[in-house]
């Protein structure tokens, strides 16, 4: 009975599971490297790499909450991070122009594999695998195969620069409070509205939770400058997609789309749209991607982003997003890039053999998401 | 010794300290026929997972015999080996193996090394089939060239196949023709004389009263009667599953008829799989204001895909004109169609009308979201205002509207869909098969919401395989056959022989083949 109690919490409180892995993770990693892992340095490393994934992972949670899959995207990274090099490198553009027209051609590719998609139905499965070839083709074809460098020095300050460490606490603080607002809304208008309240002492444990963490996050950055900028990026980014996800009619009918494609056809609402601006959107974060890894290399490499696809995919799974479409969240899947990250960076600091970090990656993804299987969660559906 | 092949005693299952079922008495004699009957949720699911082993033996009380000795089976094998064999609603069939393959799926022929004895369960197959009365069967073809009255029939020739005893059919008519439905009674029939004892769990009462010996009916996870069937009517056994007494099943409510309000002419669809042939042949009708239309026919004649064709849903190439208030309108996709006026509740609700991860109130709103939403953000308040007097309207049975909507009985999902789709107000309201599957109680829910709306001037039209229904809720009767229509009758003194007679005409009764 009790065991059934903790699964049901775990079930409940996923999030808390995944947090306890990753704790986990990092506290073995400690161990193993003689204390050398949770340091400021070291983290903020870490979670600088985790921002690509990041990135990649918020677009793709919606691809496959939509029931799509995109094996493309880093292809589209390197395709999207070759073009931003040949602007400001051979081309003398401005790093800002640079930017929105990469961001911009990132839409235009996104949306373009969305039409193949939802317009000349093609499975999405196979428009990936050929994006995959063709995206990396053109990589090749338009840098000559050579890296291009050397970025300019705003570009490279977005990858490698630091929000200044004041600021860095202000916005500790702000991120804090709007949470605390947030809580204190919600539970006003369910009060209001007669729907079940979630226990206070719960909330309360979660606020005090988010503040500890958010108190250590920054203190730990500051200590070793201050958050990163692509860090600071990725925050932004999570916020504005678990708004869309939760909040906008969108971002309800990508659940829906997912969940029964049919039944949600029949409801008026245009499936081939909704997910025709998924794919633009992930199209657009391999955008974001693609700028962050050449301002943090200070070079187009032309194979930039490769494996960068099964990366973002596991995180979105390991983060509880469902096979099957129909449900998962944004800040599920950047736990799970998190996770990904910490034993990349783990195993690298213990100098693990490059062929056992593959190994241990590819079981532990398979065993997270057995993990969600025993737990019951995506039974459904 | 008892005389009975199969008895249940005083059977409890609990979820979570809730008694799904409590104290249920079940009991069939060799070559006798009991029908299990009651509402959606009074636990004949839960009860026939109990007797076939889905929920092992020590997971609930009570005892069953089974040939006078305590069965104790762990897993559905173990109830299968003693001779139980359940057939479910939904068809348990392979499509793409062949009719033999599937007969003998998990029970092969082996040869040595594993390899299957083809030439041994083709002859088997056939045997079997022809116990069945189906001689016109090739087992080597697969089982997606049979129609799904062909496929029940496998379904029992598997059943057969593993030496059952029991066989235990739940609601095995649901997609059934009249005609097939008949043929699967009378073949129960037989297997009765040769011994077989079976459970007969339906919604359909006539069948019940046809092919069954006894009746045993339970409510709420109780038991309430069993009686031989000589001592019961369809009136008291729907008094006992409901717990009190509806004198009529159809609230007839008058309302006036007005102006015609919507036309289609024209329509024509062409089979997704064989663009040369015609499922939809040119069929025009019109309706009117506050006018239930109800569209009879045979399975497969083209109703559904005569709707969906006006809804601008068919999935294949078609043609249609359709005026709404005397102006042409274009629906080329569901979108259009909700915003032009019409409103379509899909057949079938799995596969098409909720989305199950959702929560009921997200279902709801599924179709009208954007009411609620300025700038594209949804405004919760509003959205929830409206759900909770959706659900209190129409009387849907939900803890909470933020429960998924996969948990509600079949009445309840249907309910939530229904108010989906009338939330956009529509001019015209299309229902196909709106009470399938659907428990007596929510039926009269779902009649009762009918007649009110045609009373505020909102033109039904419902496609129906029950005929009671049909004549028992329109106002005028569309009939379909073969993609054409057959017969257009105002429902005044019309009976079922005239509709029926109108459906077959012309073509002679051909059996559900290739559907």
């Amino acid at each position: 009975m009790q065991a059934q109690k903790v699964q049901q919490l775990f079930v409940r409180y996923k999030i808390l599971a995944l947090l306890i892995a990753v704790a986990i993770i990092w506290v073995f990693f400690h161990l193993k490297t003689d204390s050398a892992f949770i340091t400021p340095g070291n983290l903020s490393n870490l979670f600088r790499q985790m921002a690509i994934t990041g990135m990649l992972a918020c677009g793709m949670v919606f691809i496959i909450i939509a029931g799509e899959i995109d094996l493309s995207i880093g292809s589209q990274l390197g395709l999207l991070g070759g073009v931003v090099a040949i602007l400001t490198v051979n081309q003398g553009w401005g790093t800002w122009p640079a930017i929105f027209a990469v961001l911009a051609l990132g839409l235009v590719i996104g949306a373009f594999n969305g039409f193949v998609v939802t317009k000349m139905r093609v499975p999405s499965f196979i428009v990936g695998l050929g994006g995959m070839l063709a995206f990396r083709g053109i990589v090749l074809y338009i840098t000559g195969s050579s890296t291009i460098a050397p970025a300019p020095d705003d570009l490279i300050a977005l990858g490698q620069g630091f929000v200044p460490v004041a600021l860095s606490r202000w916005i500790g603080a702000l991120i804090f409070l709007a949470m605390v607002a947030l809580t204190v809304r919600r539970r006003l208008r369910r009060g209001k509205l007669g729907l079940q309240q979630g226990a206070l002492w719960i909330d309360i444990a979660r606020l005090v939770a988010i503040g500890v963490f958010i108190f250590g996050f920054v203190r730990i950055l500051n200590d070793a400058n201050g958050i990163p900028i692509p860090v600071m990026i990725l925050l932004g980014l999570l916020a504005v997609f678990t708004y869309v996800s939760t909040q906008t009619v969108f971002g309800r009918h990508i659940y829906a789309v997912g969940g029964n494609m049919e039944a949600t056809r029949l409801s008026g609402v245009n499936v081939a749209r909704v997910k025709l601006v998924v794919f633009a959107l992930m199209g657009l974060m391999c955008a974001f991607a693609g700028i962050i890894t050449v301002a943090r290399t200070g070079s187009g490499s032309p194979s930039a982003g490769t494996g960068g696809e099964l990366d973002a995919i596991s995180a979105c799974f390991i983060g509880g997003t469902s096979m099957r479409g129909g449900s998962g969240t944004v800040y599920g899947a950047l736990i799970g890039a998190l996770v990904m990250a910490s034993l990349d960076s783990g195993m690298q600091l213990m100098d693990v053999d490059n062929s056992w970090q593959m190994i241990i990656k590819g079981v532990i993804l398979a065993l997270a998401v057995w993990v969600d299987v025993l737990s019951g969660s995506n039974r459904n559906g | 010794m008892s005389e009975y092949l199969f008895e249940m005693r005083q059977i409890v299952k609990e979820f979570s300290g809730v008694r799904a079922l409590n104290g249920i008495d079940l009991a069939v004699r060799p070559g006798e026929c009991v029908g299990l009957c009651g509402e959606n949720g009074a636990g004949k699911s839960t009860l026939m997972k109990v007797l076939s082993g889905v929920y092992p033996y020590g997971t609930w009380e009570g005892e069953i015999l089974f040939d006078g000795k305590p069965l104790k089976a762990y897993s559905v094998r173990d109830s299968e080996d003693a001779g139980i064999v359940i057939i479910h609603q939904e068809l348990m069939l392979v499509p793409q193996l062949s009719v033999a393959e599937n007969i003998f799926l998990g029970n092969e022929v082996r040869k040595f090394g594993g390899v299957m004895d083809y030439d041994t369960m083709y002859a088997k197959a056939e045997a079997l089939l022809a116990r069945l009365k189906l001689k016109d069967v090739n087992v080597a073809a697969p089982v997606m060239n049979y129609g799904g009255g062909y496929q029940q029939l496998f379904e029992i020739a598997k059943a057969l196949a593993k030496n059952a005893r029991l066989l235990i059919l739940d609601e095995p008519s649901s997609s059934l023709t009249s005609s097939e439905t008949d043929t699967l009674l009378s073949i129960i029939e037989d297997l009765k004389r040769d011994g077989v004892a079976c459970v007969y769990i339906s919604h359909k009462l006539e069948e019940v009263a046809r092919v069954c010996d006894t009746v045993t009916v339970i409510r709420d996870g109780k038991h309430i009667v069993t009686k031989p069937m000589s001592e019961m009517t369809t009136h008291s056994i729907i008094t006992a599953m409901v717990g009190r007494d509806i004198e009529n099943l159809f609230p007839k409510v008058e309302h006036d008829i007005g102006e015609v309000i919507f036309e289609a002419r024209h329509v024509t669809c062409w089979d997704v799989a064989n663009p040369n042939r015609k499922r939809v042949d040119d069929v025009s009708f019109q309706i009117r204001r506050g006018e239930i239309l109800g569209v009879a026919g045979l399975v497969g004649a083209g109703r559904t895909e005569l709707v969906s064709a006006i809804f601008g849903a068919y999935p294949g190439r078609y043609e249609a004109e359709l005026l709404l208030e005397g102006k042409p309108i274009k629906v080329k996709s569901p979108e259009q169609a909700i915003k032009a006026g019409l409103s379509l509740v899909p057949e079938d609700r799995k596969r098409q009308g909720i989305v199950p991860l959702l929560g009921v109130g997200d279902n709801i709103t599924l179709a009208t979201l954007s009411h609620y939403a300025r700038a594209g953000q949804i405004d919760r308040q509003a959205e929830l205002r409206t759900v909770e007097a959706e659900i209190k309207r129409l009387r849907v049975k939900t803890a909470s509207p933020e429960l998924a909507i996969v948990g509600l009985s079949g009445g309840n999902q249907q309910k939530a869909v229904l108010t989906k789709m009338l939330l956009p107000k529509p001019k015209v309201l299309i229902l196909d098969e709106p009470t399938r599957g659907v428990d007596v109680g929510s039926k009269y829910d779902i009649y009762k919401l009918m007649f009110e709306l045609a009373a505020k001037g909102v033109a039904i039209i419902m496609v129906s395989s029950e005929m009671p229904e049909v004549l028992g809720v329109s106002d005028r009767v569309l009939v379909v056959g073969e993609g054409k229509l057959r017969g257009d009758f105002q429902n005044v003194d019309l009976t079922q022989e005239q509709v029926l007679a109108a459906a077959i005409s012309h073509a002679a009764e051909e059996p559900a083949h290739a559907a």
